[in-house]
């Protein structure tokens, strides 16, 4: 028996490893040879990669009645995305790009609502405005779903507004990579068409049948698998993905800790792999072995970058504090219900 | 009231909220593209919620600069690598030293911070509430920090306390270069104080004060290199408002060269003229009862303490009634062997003249150890224990080399008249005394009795006509433990000078062991390089911690001063001295020949 340790802290929902089954189908799309692939340098002309991420935050969850006398669920939320611009070759500092928060108060369907904004109780602290947006039902948890439809949409837009763009015919394809971008988590169902990577911190499912899976636990840090076309189950989904590793693992730790999975959008017919895919496959392993992060500094390492972790830091910082925000807003709606009594 | 933008300080930043803001100390975040150092003055402007202003202003005692959101040292090499985006977060620390008017309310984070300038400098130093005042020195960005004249000349308070190592913090030379901005500058003449306040000052070390008429030849030039390498406007002694000049009216005073018979000479080796010699008369040692300033641990030993002061009294009536400057005995016949060694010399009627400090001596150990077959005089011993009284003329034969050539029965009348020192002779504004030669001994005595002259002077005359006393080296004067009479007078002249007019600028290596009644009467304290350990001493407890860590980085020439008005430190630099401190930077007087100045030389 060999028993060996999920390198990320148990609070943490799943773990690094989940090993679901996949019942979609994978193809061979650059090599049928199952063989690890090293690592190239970064391509000069790739100038800037950006880590793009979004974080939400219901903050109150509210009943309306408005003047009409209807009722209905909503909720007081803020939601915000940002992107750390860096250059891979390290030639310039590292700077927060577009951290901004929205502020919304979603709510059912069938409701006049107007903005609400929360004046400053200090001269020198901001307003906050809400925006009215309607959720897409009257569920409880449509309001939520409503938050995070708009991050994500946001977190589309400026991801694909970054990347240069991703050429899906044969034609162009010496279409410069000068922009890439970085996506925390799997990629959103929309392609947008930019130069987009999908950074899949844990594995929850495992996608290679197990003859192939082996390979992953030999990959030396840096390398990678060969990139295979990915097709959901029931056909909705198809991606570019390979693994790449980051660093070793420890001799303690399950042998795919250490694994990364990435993917970019696909073409529904598995006959064509764009340049620009192989390109940014075959430098993730150099740059990302730069972004991982540290197991001392980050719980989620090496997985969680090192942007993405200050990235992460900094939209919340964008949000505001929770409490302080709950208190203003028990303290507008004191002041609303005392001016109508 | 506040006034329009473009004639404020330029903006700096905004006051924190991530810190305690309080009306006494803030921090503010520096805008970028600001410079912000240590001693920087600025001002805040908060409204109180009736929109009333209360403008708060301060002085900088903390700098800092740091990344802010990110967790770990090791982080700076992501961040200079270009994979971590953080911010440098540059804060500066205030400490208060004015609120106007007086609400004691704390700014609110994100008021604005400017840079003291102008009216706004003024009223950071509070210079608004004094009426007289004259330049402490430079502020670091140039400015001039204004002393409170009312502070030092006793009205409101009085006294300098001046501490710091030897050689690099030049205590000295500051002490003088207050002097000559206190006489210099104008303060005195708005009640025509000029001709009338004077200056005593004791040269412990070296010659180097005894060049202070003369111009300095390298002035000019380490002026004008100072004044390009800090960029100011304009030359230092320019900006303060001081003439580069020399002092003027200054008298040199100096013990006698030791066995040089009757021909009295200054005991100095570099200036050769203008250096008058002083000596006391054995007739004024007694009546002016000199004699406890013999020892200066006098009072250590009850008994000892005892004799001294019977001593005395006798010498004081024997010497009455007469003004010869040597004493007559009728009562010792010394034997031939003292007569050939000291020069004893009868007058008529049997008479036995004291001319010589050892003939004195010899005396009183014949009163007390010889007469009566060796019992001494019943009136003079008072049963006091021949132990005692053998150590009392022990004490005095240890200091009689030092003292021979300073106390002296051998003059004509007038020429002893003409050698007592005088430190308050008209037309003398400045008097230097020079002891540096002298045996500690001999210089305690020197300095108890001048100064117990002045005070004794003062007691009468009252406090008009300021007189200014310059001492270094108060911890072997006035140590922390014992008593001497030398420190009883320098304790009154701390307690009580203030009200008499006499202002001591005292000056010692280490507060922590002076007296502390001397040190907390001083209303302007002055620290200059220190040793780190002397820093964290209770004596220095009125620097914030900040300043006590820089005081023993400060170079020579900066000083942190302390006054009364202003409640935090302020670091100040002063000029280069215009007069000369040694021989070879004597300028070259304008129209004066090369063998006039070789005579000078060679003392002719």
């Amino acid at each position: 028996m060999r028993i060996r340790l999920d390198p990320w802290p148990v609070d943490m929902e799943g773990g690094q490893l989940g090993l679901q089954r996949f019942d979609g189908e994978l193809i061979d799309i650059e090599t049928p040879r199952w063989a690890a692939v090293p690592p190239r340098p970064i391509p000069a002309r790739l100038q800037t990669v950006y880590v793009v991420d979004g974080k939400r935050r219901m903050e109150s969850r509210v009943f309306i009645e408005d003047e009409g006398g209807a009722a209905g669920l909503g909720g007081f939320g803020a939601y915000v995305v940002g992107a750390v611009e860096l250059c891979p070759h390290g030639s310039r500092p590292a700077t927060l790009r577009d951290v901004r928060a929205g502020r919304v108060l979603a709510h059912a369907p069938g409701l006049r609502v107007d903005p609400c904004r929360l004046s400053p109780r200090d001269p020198h602290t901001g307003q906050l405005q809400y925006e009215p947006v309607v959720a897409d039902s009257a569920e409880p948890l449509a309001p939520l779903h409503k938050l995070q439809q708009l991050m994500l949409h946001a977190e589309q837009e400026l991801s694909h507004g970054l990347a240069s763009a991703v050429p899906f015919s044969e034609e162009d394809e010496r279409e410069a990579l000068t922009a890439l971008t970085l996506q925390d988590g799997t990629l959103r169902s929309q392609n947008l068409g930019g130069a987009v990577v999908g950074c899949v911190k844990t594995m929850q499912t495992q996608y290679l049948p197990p003859d192939r899976a082996g390979l992953l636990a030999e990959l030396q840090p840096g390398e990678r698998t060969p990139i295979l076309h990915l097709r959901s189950e029931h056909g909705r989904v198809t991606r570019f993905t390979w693994y790449v590793r980051l660093c070793e693992a420890a001799f303690y730790q399950h042998p795919l800790s250490g694994v990364m999975r990435l993917e970019m959008y696909a073409p529904e017919d598995p006959d064509f792999l764009p340049p620009i895919v192989r390109t940014v496959a075959n430098l993730s392993g150099t740059l990302l072995r730069r972004l991982a992060s540290q197991a001392h500094k980050d719980p989620r390492a090496p997985q969680n970058l090192i942007p993405t972790a200050a990235l992460e830091q900094a939209m919340t910082r964008a949000m505001g504090s929770a409490d302080l925000v709950t208190r203003r807003l028990r303290a507008h709606i004191a002041r609303e219900l005392g001016a109508a009594s | 009231m506040t006034p329009p933008d473009h004639e404020r300080g330029e903006r700096l930043g905004m006051v924190l909220g991530t810190e305690d803001v309080t009306p006494v100390s803030f921090w503010f975040a520096v805008t970028p593209g600001a410079s912000v150092g240590l001693d920087d003055l600025v001002t805040v402007q908060t409204r109180k919620p009736d929109g009333s202003p209360v403008h708060f202003y301060g002085i900088v005692d903390h700098v800092r600069t740091r990344h802010e959101g990110v967790t770990f040292d090791s982080d700076v090499a992501d961040v200079v690598a270009g994979l971590l985006p953080a911010a440098v977060s540059y804060a500066a620390r205030v400490q208060v030293t004015r609120v106007s008017p007086e609400n004691f309310i704390p700014p609110q984070p994100g008021d604005e911070v400017r840079r003291a300038r102008g009216e706004d400098l003024r009223l950071a130093l509070s210079a608004d509430k004094m009426k007289r005042s004259f330049p402490g020195g430079l502020l670091a960005d140039g400015q001039v920090l204004p002393l409170n004249y009312q502070f030092v000349n006793g009205e409101q308070g009085g006294h300098i306390n001046i501490s710091g190592i030897s050689g690099v913090a030049t205590k000295t030379s500051y002490a003088l270069f207050l002097l000559h901005a206190i006489f210099r500058s104008g303060v005195l003449d708005a009640r025509s104080e000029g001709h009338r306040t004077r200056a005593l000052i004791f040269n412990v070390k070296g010659e180097d004060l005894l060049f202070l008429d003369q111009p300095n030849r390298e002035v000019a030039q380490r002026e004008a290199d100072t004044q390009a390498a800090k960029g100011l406007p304009a030359g230092r002694y320019e900006l303060l408002g001081l003439p580069m000049t020399p002092f003027r009216d200054v008298q040199f005073l100096a013990p006698p060269k030791a066995g040089a018979g009757d021909v009295i000479v200054p005991d100095v080796e570099q200036r050769p003229s203008g250096v008058t010699p002083f000596v006391f008369s054995l007739r004024e040692f007694c009546v002016r009862r000199m004699l406890p300033y013999v020892f200066p641990d006098g009072n250590a030993s009850l008994n000892l303490g005892f004799v001294i002061g019977n001593i005395e009294e006798k010498l004081a009536r024997l010497a009455a009634g007469d003004d010869a400057p040597y004493l007559t005995v009728e009562d010792w016949q010394p034997d031939t062997e003292t007569l050939l060694a000291e020069d004893v010399r009868f007058d008529d009627m049997g008479q036995t003249r004291l001319q010589t400090f050892a003939q004195l001596i010899s005396y009183l150990e014949y009163k007390l150890l010889e007469q009566n077959d060796g019992e001494g005089d019943l009136k003079w011993v008072l049963k006091q224990h021949q132990g005692t009284l053998r150590a009392f003329i022990r004490r005095l034969r240890g200091v009689q080399k030092h003292l021979q050539p300073l106390v002296r029965g051998d003059l004509p009348p007038e020429r002893a008249q003409a050698y007592r020192p005088d430190i308050l002779k008209a037309g003398v504004q400045t008097t230097v005394v020079d002891i540096h030669k002298l045996g500690a001994h001999a210089q305690s005595f020197v300095v108890g009795v001048l100064l117990r002259d002045l005070f004794e002077y003062k007691e009468r005359t009252g406090r008009q006509d300021t007189v200014f006393v310059v001492l270094d080296e108060l911890n072997k004067y006035a140590p922390r433990d014992g008593d001497s009479p030398i420190k009883d007078v320098l304790l009154d002249i701390a307690e009580r000078g203030r009200s008499l007019g006499i202002i001591l600028i005292g000056a010692q290596q280490t507060a922590s062991e002076v007296e502390r009644r001397i040190v907390s009467n001083a209303a302007i304290r002055v620290v200059g390089r220190l040793d780190l350990a002397e820093a964290e001493r209770p004596e220095y407890r009125f620097l914030p911690q900040s300043f006590r860590s820089r005081a023993g980085i400060l170079q020579p020439g900066t000083m942190l001063v302390s006054q009364p008005d202003v409640p935090n430190p302020v670091l100040v630099s002063y000029p280069f001295p215009a007069w000369a401190t040694r021989r070879d930077e004597v300028a070259e007087e304008v129209g004066k020949t090369a063998e006039d100045t070789a005579k000078d030389w060679l003392g002719l």
